[in-house]
């Protein structure tokens, strides 16, 4: 284990003398990375050459696209069709402020200071009715724009939003059902969370979509996209369940009977003793779970909603941009990245945070 | 006894009174009006030609247009309708939960959709061949040269199993790669990543018209599979509403037959030159009434959307990138296979 810790880095500078020892030290050393860094540099070349150098930027000069560079025309041209789907394109301004107020939010319930139940709670509840007035609008007296109209980014922000929240407490309880010591409880929470799991996502969206409107009543249907965002919450909550289970697995028993020693009542050791570390160790397959949901909100293409990747095949969906579907995907392939890596930043500094805790 | 002999008289009034009402009440327009909007289906992308998005994120395509031409006799207004964006797949299905009124959606009249899906159809109002398109490269003039070689298909659609029949039946051994959608179909088919593939007439033209290095790169096939009828699918048991759909769509050929059209049919309105322009454009009452609706809807309709012709021109013809010849999709005394039922 001591070679685990002489690797650990030690800063940003760069170790020279164990660089060139590494790369360059044998006539074959050298061979090698000679030849691996110039098949490298020109990948990447190949890659700035079509994406920067030989690009068109502006919608205006379409005519000078060619197969070799990249078109960001069709970006220019189309961006707003990528990023707020079918939403009226006068009513543009209430999507953005949207989506900054989400984004804010998830920016703002980073910071320790928000970290308690009340703050985070309030924050999130009034970033949510925030967007859902905005972009509903009927509410605030301004003209309604139902929920089929949402689309883009827009769109995946909200699925993705209200799934996470939605089903964290869900699974949550879900756990905390599993462990619970009344057989009848167990035995429903096990059941519900073995159904779902073995049903794949796309089934339990579908029927959620367009089963159960025949099945149900109409009073009892709501919107088509709450249906679908209850379901993938289920199905998100029965996965985040056996995290924290996990994460309940590895707290030694002796703990809840000295919480009850010391006379603390069960929702007491749960919320001051067992939750904080359930959290710690649940925590790097938790933001797993966050980044596989966020990516899968794609699915919902499936059922007729208008997310992003769906507006993008909308975007070049044409003629005029219909041979520049690459230069869409790498958009959206950017817009992705940025919300992902962001994600897993922001989970290793957690994970940093928490051990120092743990010290 | 009198109230007896009262009651009786009453039911047998109605009776005798119900066929000329039945004839004006469909239970689904009713719902329409009452509702105030036309739910039509859309697309989770784009469709070329069919059903697009254009820069200001609105809904355009032959199909698009029709549906609100259908807004337009029905409610009066074509911004009333409502575009619901569904896949494939789930058209049928949210048909028949009441997500959508009406499928316009390049949907072919099959039996079983006809039959087992609980569907009715409306006259067809296009048609659309289904042909083979291969890399020019290849040197393959018809399906038999692409023995061994990978077939582009789309999921679930008819065209997947017409090829593969077709492939059977010629004994050819080709595999089939399948795609959800029809650009990631054609993605993929100029990626080299098949031989060929099977499109519907439409859908190769558009491909040709918009590949932009060499149109002379990709050959379409000498065989033809098919000439699919695409028709509105609407639930079975509102036949009404099937008359509706109908009429409005012989409505939009016989404008164009009598050349009325959306610049000219206020004028043609005034001073009807035919008693069946007269009849069509509401200046002779009793078309409305029939259908239950206004004596004006065909009026307002072509005033909105113009007559087929136009249709067809602004979204594959001759003012659309894609310039698609007619060809079967005219009027059949232009050569086409389209008519209209008569209005009398």
């Amino acid at each position: 284990m001591a070679d685990v810790s002489s690797i650990a880095p030690t800063g940003s500078r760069i170790d020279w003398a164990k660089l060139r020892r590494r790369t360059i030290a044998t006539p074959k050393d050298t061979a090698i990375t000679v030849f691996v860094a110039i098949i490298m540099g020109w990948l990447v070349w190949l890659a700035l050459d079509w994406a920067i150098f030989k690009a068109v930027w502006s919608a205006d000069n379409v005519d000078q696209c060619s197969k070799d560079g990249a078109c960001w025309s069709v970006v220019h041209a189309r961006h707003r069709l990528i990023l707020f789907g079918l939403y009226p394109y006068d009513l543009h301004w209430r999507s953005t402020l949207a989506c900054v107020v989400i984004i804010l939010t998830v920016v703002l319930s980073c910071f320790p200071t928000i970290w308690s139940f009340k703050r985070l709670g309030t924050l999130w509840i009034t970033a949510f009715s925030a967007y859902y007035l905005l972009m509903e609008g009927s509410l605030l007296g301004m003209e309604q724009v139902t929920t089929d109209q949402w689309g883009g980014l827009a769109l995946t922000l909200f699925l993705f939003a209200s799934v996470v929240l939605l089903g964290m407490p869900m699974g949550l309880g879900l756990a905390l059902m599993r462990r619970s010591s009344m057989p009848v409880v167990r035995l429903f929470a096990s059941l519900i969370i073995d159904f779902i799991r073995s049903l794949p996502l796309l089934t339990t969206l579908f029927t959620a979509a367009v089963v159960v409107p025949i099945l149900l009543p109409d009073w009892l249907q709501g919107d088509k996209i709450w249906r679908v965002i209850i379901a993938f919450a289920l199905f998100f909550a029965c996965y985040q369940a056996e995290v924290f289970r996990g994460g309940f697995q590895a707290i030694p028993k002796g703990q809840f009977e000295a919480g009850k020693a010391l006379g603390l009542g069960y929702w007491q050791i749960l919320g001051r003793i067992v939750l904080p570390q359930v959290f710690r160790h649940a925590l790097p397959s938790t933001v797993n779970m966050v980044v596989v949901t966020f990516k899968e909100t794609a699915i919902v293409i499936i059922i007729g909603f208008f997310d992003i990747l769906a507006s993008a095949g909308a975007a070049f969906g044409t003629a005029l941009w219909a041979p520049y579907y690459m230069e869409v995907y790498v958009f959206v392939a950017l817009i992705y990245w940025s919300f992902i890596f962001s994600l897993g930043q922001y989970g290793e500094y957690l994970k940093r945070r928490m051990t120092v805790a743990a010290r | 006894m009198l109230k007896k002999v009262v009651k009786a008289g009453i039911v047998i009034t109605a009776m005798a009174a119900a066929p000329t009402l039945a004839s004006a009440e469909s239970a689904t327009v009713k719902q329409i009006q009452e509702r105030g909007t036309l739910l039509c289906s859309g697309h989770n992308g784009s469709y070329f030609g069919f059903v697009e998005v254009n820069d200001k994120n609105e809904w355009k395509g032959l199909d698009i247009d029709l549906c609100r031409a259908l807004t337009t006799a029905i409610l009066g207004d074509p911004e009333k309708s409502q575009i619901v964006p569904l896949s494939w797949a789930q058209r049928f299905p949210a048909l028949q939960s009441g997500d959508v009124d009406i499928i316009i959606k390049a949907t072919g009249w099959t039996m079983g959709r006809d039959t087992e899906l609980g569907l009715q159809f409306s006259v067809p109002y296009f048609f659309g061949g289904t042909q083979f398109m291969a890399h020019g490269d290849l040197g393959v003039t018809n399906a038999k040269d692409l023995e061994g070689g990978t077939m582009c298909v789309e999921a679930g659609t008819t065209l997947e199993r017409l090829a593969a029949n077709y492939m059977q039946t010629i004994g050819t051994n080709v595999s089939m790669v399948s795609y959800e959608k029809a650009s990631e179909l054609r993605a993929a088919y100029l990626a080299n990543r098949c031989d060929a593939f099977v499109g519907w007439g439409p859908n190769l033209a558009v491909l040709r018209a918009t590949e932009i290095e060499n149109p002379d790169a990709h050959v379409i096939l000498d065989d033809k599979l098919s000439s699919e009828p695409i028709a509105a699918a609407m639930r079975q048991g509102d036949e009404d509403f099937v008359d509706v759909v109908n009429w409005m769509l012989a409505a939009l050929m016989i404008a164009e037959e009598e050349g009325i059209t959306s610049a000219n049919v206020e004028e043609m309105t005034a001073n009807p030159p035919n008693p069946r322009v007269a009849r069509l454009l509401g200046v002779d009452p009793g078309m409305g009434e029939r259908l239950g609706l206004r004596d004006s809807w065909a009026a307002e309709m072509i005033a909105a959307m113009g007559n087929m012709e136009e249709i067809y021109h602004r979204n594959l013809g001759d003012n659309s990138p894609y310039k698609l010849d007619r060809g079967l999709n005219n009027l059949w005394s232009h050569g086409g296979v389209l008519y209209a039922p008569i209005l009398d």
